[in-house]
């Protein structure tokens, strides 16, 4: 699903170049759930803004669904995010004035989909992350782990192949991260494609594998042995 | 993204910032209104000023003393305070023998103090021929005009206007029969005008004493020449063929040559249209131009909030970006914000505009007895939505392509 080879990212900065991605190799096949990890300012949140597409590579090829980035405009990357990607932020990214209904609806109202359709979609990406009652609520009243169970339902309206979680737990408590993480869990035992960034090794702990990044190279990529479990626990 | 969604987009945001979209909205209201009521005036003006001249008959020719330089609308030497004497009976007489002039009455004019009982008003008189009644269409609505013999035998009568009569003899006492005293001379009241408000060339017909001409000359002013000469044309000829025969005979009569050297101005009803036109027509646009610069200023306003509200929703501008929007989708999203609050602000200004309109029109109606013409052009109407939606485009383009352009990466870390 994933394809990247030699992928360098530079950002040129009043002449000096500051290099924050070289020579990062690696591929992610449908239906994993991938950790990348790694101490702050290594690369990982520059590596994950390529992947979904919210920035382009500078050198080295990156092929999503089998379709390079380098052949695709950013109109067609854009129609991209909003049909094969979810997001989900650290600092949830929810328009507090809105309704839950609201917020979760943003990604249609991008798409394709007809207007008769949305309300049907929106109800079941928010019966999924256990909202349903709250759906005419104002986000700006939701505790933060509703919030981001909110964020997670917009992520999930379009019905995306791929699921980019940047730090999803980091402002949260452990009881809310802990729940985060099992809806996380659950969608990727449904088939989808977790990407998630943390420097939690608790967090990272649930995915299949961990690509840990060091001053913007890989570190390492190993299956995890230990998985944790929707409880939290280890396997 | 269509239409339809980000037009509910914008207006869900507007809606939830009411006070600033209101106050945002006042500078568009404001200045919309300014324009829709200044060209609204300067068109009730326009209507007014020419209803004016054309009420006093399209086949009139004015002979003024004195010269005019030649320009077609500089003023003549007369009504600029020089004492010109050139215009006598022996004009007059030979302008009556034209074919083609049924009527040529002579004016004369002062001022006094008119004093009935106790009232003493200072006004200014006219004396002029028994004819003048009913070559400029001013008919009494009491009593009766002086006649041809009273102008002949010098009798001391007087028709006033209307309300210079009640000024005089108060709402309920009859002028008609009293005696009125004028520059210390005993003048029987036989006629009060109909009311007929500031006539053209600011002669306000309401406050006047009409006495016949012989009078005014021998006894008040102690002239024999005349103020103006007002001429009218048979209808069966052509106006510029009377005006070119009466030119004829004001030379021929003075003996003049060289045509620059005209001592008379000679003006018709298409001139004095024609000056006033123009007039009328730059004070409106001048009065409009005033206005507009409230709607620059009105739509500046408009930049700087957006503007604001960009920064503001820098964060709402990635996630939407994040989440499929493209830098063409975030673009509509604000241009339709701006022409909104410029479009509904429009609205606003055209029925607060149409308000004070109808309050002038009112009052001017009303309390000032100004036969005020109410005008409301479609015009403004149009101008006014037309102004207003592309204040909104033009004062938003520069917000909404900042807002379309921003990087979502950028925009999702602003704090």
């Amino acid at each position: 699903m994933i394809d990247i080879r030699g992928l360098q990212k530079e950002y040129t900065d009043e002449e000096t170049p500051t290099v924050a991605l070289q020579s990062v190799t690696f591929s992610i096949a449908k239906g994993e759930f991938v950790s990348i990890m790694g101490p702050s300012g290594s690369g990982k949140s520059t590596l994950l803004q390529i992947l979904s597409f919210l920035d382009r590579p500078t050198g080295g090829t990156y092929t999503f669904q089998g379709k390079s980035i380098d052949d695709m405009t950013d109109q067609e990357l854009a129609h991209v995010r909003n049909k094969d990607m979810g997001f989900v932020f650290q600092s949830f990214n929810l328009l507090s004035r809105l309704s839950v209904y609201d917020n979760v609806e943003i990604p249609l109202l991008y798409s394709d989909i007809l207007a008769g359709e949305r309300t049907g979609l929106v109800e079941k990406a928010v019966r999924a992350v256990g909202l349903e009652d709250k759906l005419y609520t104002e986000a700006g009243k939701l505790s933060g782990g509703q919030k981001q169970r909110v964020a997670i339902a917009r992520a999930l309206v379009t019905d995306p192949n791929v699921i980019f979680a940047d730090e999803p737990t980091g402002n949260l408590d452990s009881k809310s991260g802990l729940q985060i993480m099992e809806i996380l869990e659950a969608l990727h035992e449904k088939g989808r494609t977790v990407i998630l960034v943390t420097h939690e090794t608790q967090t990272a702990e649930f995915a299949d594998r961990i690509i840990r990044v060091k001053d913007g190279m890989i570190e390492s990529d190993e299956p995890i042995q230990n998985k944790r479990i929707h409880n939290g626990a280890l396997k | 993204m269509l239409f339809r969604d980000a037009f509910k987009t914008s207006t869900r945001s507007l809606a939830h910032g009411k006070m600033r979209s209101v106050l945002t909205m006042l500078g568009i209201v404001i200045g919309i209104a300014s324009v829709i009521i200044l060209m609204s005036i300067g068109q009730s003006a326009q209507d007014l000023i020419l209803n004016q001249v054309q009420g006093i008959g399209s086949n009139l020719i004015f002979v003024v003393p004195g010269g005019s330089g030649g320009g077609k609308f500089s003023a003549p030497a007369s009504s600029q305070g020089i004492i010109i004497t050139s215009l006598v009976q022996r004009d007059v007489d030979a302008f009556i023998r034209e074919p083609s002039i049924t009527a040529a009455v002579p004016e004369v004019r002062g001022q006094a103090q008119v004093v009935y009982d106790n009232n003493n008003i200072n006004v200014g008189y006219e004396g002029t021929e028994a004819e003048f009644f009913t070559v400029r269409n001013m008919p009494v609505g009491k009593g009766q005009t002086f006649t041809k013999g009273d102008v002949e035998s010098g009798a001391h009568v007087a028709v006033i206007g209307p309300v210079l009569a009640t000024k005089l003899f108060g709402a309920h006492l009859d002028p008609i029969g009293k005696t009125i005293r004028l520059k210390d001379i005993s003048f029987r009241v036989v006629g009060v005008l109909a009311k007929g408000g500031t006539g053209a060339f600011g002669v306000d017909q309401d406050n006047i004493v009409i006495i016949p001409l012989t009078v005014a000359q021998r006894q008040m002013l102690g002239t024999t020449y005349f103020g103006d000469v007002i001429i009218e044309a048979d209808p069966d000829y052509d106006i510029n063929f009377v005006k070119s025969r009466v030119t004829f005979v004001l030379r021929q009569n003075h003996a003049i040559t060289d045509p620059s050297k005209d001592d008379f101005t000679i003006r018709t009803q298409e001139d004095a249209l024609a000056i006033l036109g123009n007039i009328t027509s730059i004070l409106t646009l001048f009065l409009a131009a005033i206005a507009s610069i409230s709607l620059i200023v009105g739509g500046i306003g408009i930049m700087n909030i957006m503007l604001v509200s960009v920064t503001e929703r820098t964060r709402e501008i990635g996630l939407r970006k994040a989440v499929g929007a493209t830098d063409r989708d975030i673009l509509q999203q604000f241009l339709i914000e701006s022409v909104l609050l410029t479009s509904v602000g429009g609205v606003v200004g055209i029925v607060l505009g149409a308000a004070v309109v109808g309050l002038i029109y009112f009052v001017l109606s009303n309390f000032f007895s100004i036969g005020w013409v109410f005008a409301f052009p479609v015009s403004a109407v149009l101008l006014g939505l037309g102004v207003s939606t592309i204040a909104g485009l033009v004062f938003g383009i520069y917000p909404a392509r900042k807002a379309g352009k921003k990087n979502p990466i950028d925009a999702l870390r602003y704090e």
